[in-house]
């Protein structure tokens, strides 16, 4: 067990003895709207979604939706970088809005949080080493999986993956692991199968744009066989606001239809990941 | 230093069993490692030829000349006058360091734009946030320790609950108590403020034992003389004892300002983009992550190196009246 | 008329968890007297000056220092002000200079100002001799010289009555007689003082009166001549035998 899984495990907990918090019905709303600023929180280390530019600003396709969304709501947008188990945990206590970081809406999820609208679909593939003979991933069995902590791609690995988001296409289980580390982020996982074929990983299930990212960015990686699912990825924010739900709605639906979210897609991810085709 | 013997012992290095010894560890660890690809190797090219072929005999010849600029080194080092001594171990650890970081192959212009950035948030970050939750944590830490001294059940028994709760807890967890609990109380703080109590309320409970052990060492006939002279509590505490006290406390207390500055990085973890924050952050999208991280490392060292100066200042400062 | 009385011990007796370490005590020290109490180790004669300025608290019995009754519970130190005391280990603040010792006191508890408290300050260092000391710290001094600075703490004060426990007892040989001499000086000027000590020569000049003590009693009691040419009791012959042998 890794010490950001075990993290993981104390929040969880902290959050359970804490007992459940809810919004009041259109009171983030409200404060929103009289504030004029929107509060998002993101994660800052999560390129091509969201990052630290060069400039020092976050930026990323997560911060450019976010940013589209508090326009056509008419307010300004603040971005907050907690860490992604603090989002997961709820209790946000109006130290943010709304959450726009490809959080994948599962049931688990929606005991929490409200789900306005799912506004892409990430395929998640697999990435082995370069000198990896792996052809399929039929291959893969028996091996060491290494996947972010708490995330789909972990519980895809670990086959305890449900996709209940409305839209969500259906998979099937292709990767029959010996063992599965937990990470971080996807690029300390990345670091660790960077470190040589089965040094410390054989394969890292993780999205395919980042797999691609890193590869570009020279990480001696690549992808084997075809995507394993697509994930659906929502806004989020806490339940118990109907009205903030749906203006968000409102607004991912007039960004589908007029291209803005697929404009953004191509811009940050050189393909339209606005729909699953 | 310790109490210096003027019956000299044997310099251990220039026994010759000693450097016998040095030389065959040193031989035998290096032979267990290939450094064929090493740049090391390359300048054995005349002796050895072609490295990557030079099979046992290029091992041995690689690991023996390590072993001999090893000992020779050392046996020199031997020689030399103490300040001499120091500064060449430092400098020598320093050069290895310094190699051990070239091979992750850096860009330093990258490291060069960040810098800016770096400090300007995420120093400034973390020196405030520190320099605060240290006034806090001392603050607490004298409470509590007269607290933990004093007769009155009430402040012995909140003192004692304080101390083990906050030294039993992970810092991190109490991080995560302070900022996802305190909400539900009604107290919605922010991050950086969150990060602070935490800080405070952890590393005012080391401090408290510390400063009560302090407090304790000074001799009871400090306390009659004070006493005797009419000097109330607080006025002996604070005249008297504390000063007395300081010494003791000092040493200590600069390994909990080092640390504490360390371990404000686990505020990072509430979103504050303090250095640690920044490191793991500013890279990550050119995937340039170990030059911020080593960057980073680099900052904190220095930054603990100054509290060390401070540190040592005051020391010094402190054993004014124990001169003769 | 006789001069007011500045201690009034009466009954007093003190236990230590089962032991009982000061028996029946009745004692008056008037003003301007000189007392000088020995005994044996153990005997207790500190305890018993310890419990003038309640350092020590006594059980049974009254004591009075100047007016002031030091009984029960006790929610004032301010009495302690009255009552001047010099420690057989001096118990100088190390992290003062000479002249600071002695300001603090006036200044911080009688609340007098930082030069007036100079003045008297100097005036007392003068008086035990060693006023070019003044800016050192205590641990660049002489054993004798620390005694002195104590004693020009204590008398700093003011008080009504200087307390000496073994004054001389951590000091080397020849650091004795400085002590002894500032306090016969001291003596001199009619200070009360209530003196424990094994300086025999230094009770027979000074005191007015010595006491004896054994076992947490006063055996004896008279003036030095009575006590030195003809004590009465076995046990004062007995540690007077011991100690003047030399």
């Amino acid at each position: 067990m890794t010490f950001w899984n075990r993290r993981h495990v104390t929040i969880a907990a902290v959050a359970l003895a804490l007992g459940a918090y809810r919004a009041h019905a259109g009171a983030v709303l409200d404060r929103v709207m009289a504030a004029g600023t929107l509060k998002v929180a993101t994660d800052a280390n999560w390129a091509p979604q969201s990052f630290v530019n060069a400039s020092n600003e976050l930026d990323g396709f997560d911060v450019d939706v976010a940013k589209a969304i508090g326009k056509h709501l008419g307010v300004k947008v603040e971005f907050i970088t907690p860490g992604w188990d603090i989002i997961t945990a709820g209790h946000w206590a109006g130290r943010w809005d709304m959450h726009a970081g490809s959080m994948t809406p599962t049931k688990k999820r929606a005991e929490i949080f409200d789900f306005p609208a799912v506004y892409y679909y990430t395929p998640a593939a697999v990435a082995v080493h370069k000198d990896s003979k792996a052809k399929t991933l039929a291959d893969l069995d028996g091996k060491v999986v290494g996947a972010t902590s708490t995330s789909t791609f972990e519980a895809y690995a670990k086959k305890d993956l449900t996709l209940d988001a409305a839209g969500a296409p259906p998979f099937e289980y292709k990767l029959n692991p010996k063992e599965v580390h937990s990470y971080e982020n996807s690029t300390t996982a990345f670091d660790d199968l960077r470190l040589g074929n089965g040094v410390r990983l054989d394969a890292v299930v993780s999205s395919l744009p980042s797999i691609l990212d890193a590869e570009k960015a020279g990480y001696p990686i690549k992808q084997v066989g075809d995507p394993v699912f697509y994930e659906p990825l929502a806004i989020a924010i806490e339940r118990g606001d109907p009205e903030l739900s749906a203006k968000i709605a409102d607004a991912v639906k007039a960004m589908k239809e007029d291209g803005t979210l697929s404009n953004l897609s191509e811009k940050w991810y050189g393909q339209d990941y606005s729909k699953t085709n | 230093m310790l109490y210096p013997d003027t019956v000299e012992a044997e310099i251990l290095v220039h026994k010759p069993w000693f450097v016998a010894t040095m030389f065959g560890v040193v031989l035998l660890l290096f032979m267990a490692f290939n450094m064929s690809g090493t740049s090391f190797a390359e300048l054995m090219r005349p002796v050895i030829g072609e490295p990557s072929v030079s099979g046992l005999y290029g091992r041995f010849a690689i690991a023996f000349a390590i072993a001999v600029i090893f000992t020779l080194n050392v046996v020199l080092i031997g020689f030399a006058p103490l300040k001499f001594q120091i500064g060449i171990v430092w400098l020598e650890l320093l050069l290895l360091f310094i190699a051990f970081f070239e091979t992750f192959h850096l860009s330093l212009p990258f490291i060069r734009e960040k810098l800016p950035f770096l400090i300007s948030q995420g120093v400034v970050t973390t020196l405030y946030v520190s320099a605060i939750s240290i006034v806090i944590a001392s603050v607490i830490a004298v409470a509590g320790a007269v607290a933990k001294l004093s007769n009155n059940g009430f402040a012995f028994a909140i003192a004692s609950f304080y101390t083990s709760f906050f030294r039993g807890l992970p810092l991190l967890m109490q991080v995560y108590l302070i900022y996802l609990g305190l909400p539900q109380l009604g107290f919605v703080i922010n991050a950086v403020p969150a990060g602070i109590l935490a800080l405070s309320l952890c590393y005012g409970a080391y401090m408290t034992e510390i400063f009560r052990s302090g407090i304790q060492s000074i001799d009871r006939g400090q306390w009659e003389a004070s006493r005797s002279m009419g000097f109330g509590f607080a006025l002996t505490m604070r005249r008297i004892i504390l000063p007395q006290a300081l010494p003791v406390i000092i040493p200590p207390t600069g390994n909990q300002f080092i640390s504490m500055l360390k371990d404000s990085s686990l505020v990072s973890v509430i979103g504050v983009w303090e250095l640690m924050f920044l490191a793991r952050t500013l890279g990550q999208k050119t995937f340039q992550h170990m030059e911020m991280l080593i960057s980073a490392a680099m900052i904190y060292w220095m930054l603990s190196i100054c509290l060390e100066l401070i540190q040592s200042r005051i020391e010094r400062h402190y054993h004014r009246s124990k001169v003769r | 008329m006789r001069a007011p009385a500045i201690i009034e011990a009466k009954a007093v007796s003190k236990w230590y968890g089962q032991f009982h370490a000061l028996k029946d005590i009745n004692l008056t020290v008037r003003k301007g007297e000189r007392i000088v109490i020995c005994g044996p180790s153990g005997s207790g004669k500190s305890t018993l000056i310890r419990c003038f300025n309640r350092l020590e608290a006594h059980q049974v019995g009254d004591i009075v220092i100047n007016g002031v009754a030091l009984h029960g519970k006790m929610t004032n130190a301010a009495v302690r002000s009255n009552v001047g005391m010099v420690f057989q280990h001096f118990n100088l603040f190390p992290h003062m200079t000479v002249l600071m010792n002695c300001m603090a006191g006036p200044m911080w508890v009688k609340g007098v100002s930082a030069a007036n408290a100079r003045k008297t300050a100097l005036r007392f260092l003068e008086r035990v001799r060693i006023p070019e000391q003044a800016n050192k710290f205590p641990i660049q001094l002489s054993g004798g010289q620390q005694q002195r600075v104590a004693i020009a703490r204590s008398l700093c004060m003011e008080p009504a009555v200087m307390l000496f426990d073994e004054p001389t007892s951590a000091l080397d040989p020849e650091m004795v007689s400085e002590v002894l001499e500032t306090m016969t000086g001291l003596a001199r000027d009619g200070i009360t003082m209530v003196c424990v000590t094994h300086e025999m020569g230094f009770a027979r000049a000074v005191a007015d009166r010595v006491i004896f003590m054994d076992a947490g009693q006063i055996v004896e009691e008279g003036t030095p001549d009575e006590f030195f040419s003809r004590p009465r009791h076995d046990r004062t012959k007995l540690f007077l035998s011991q100690i003047l042998k030399h």
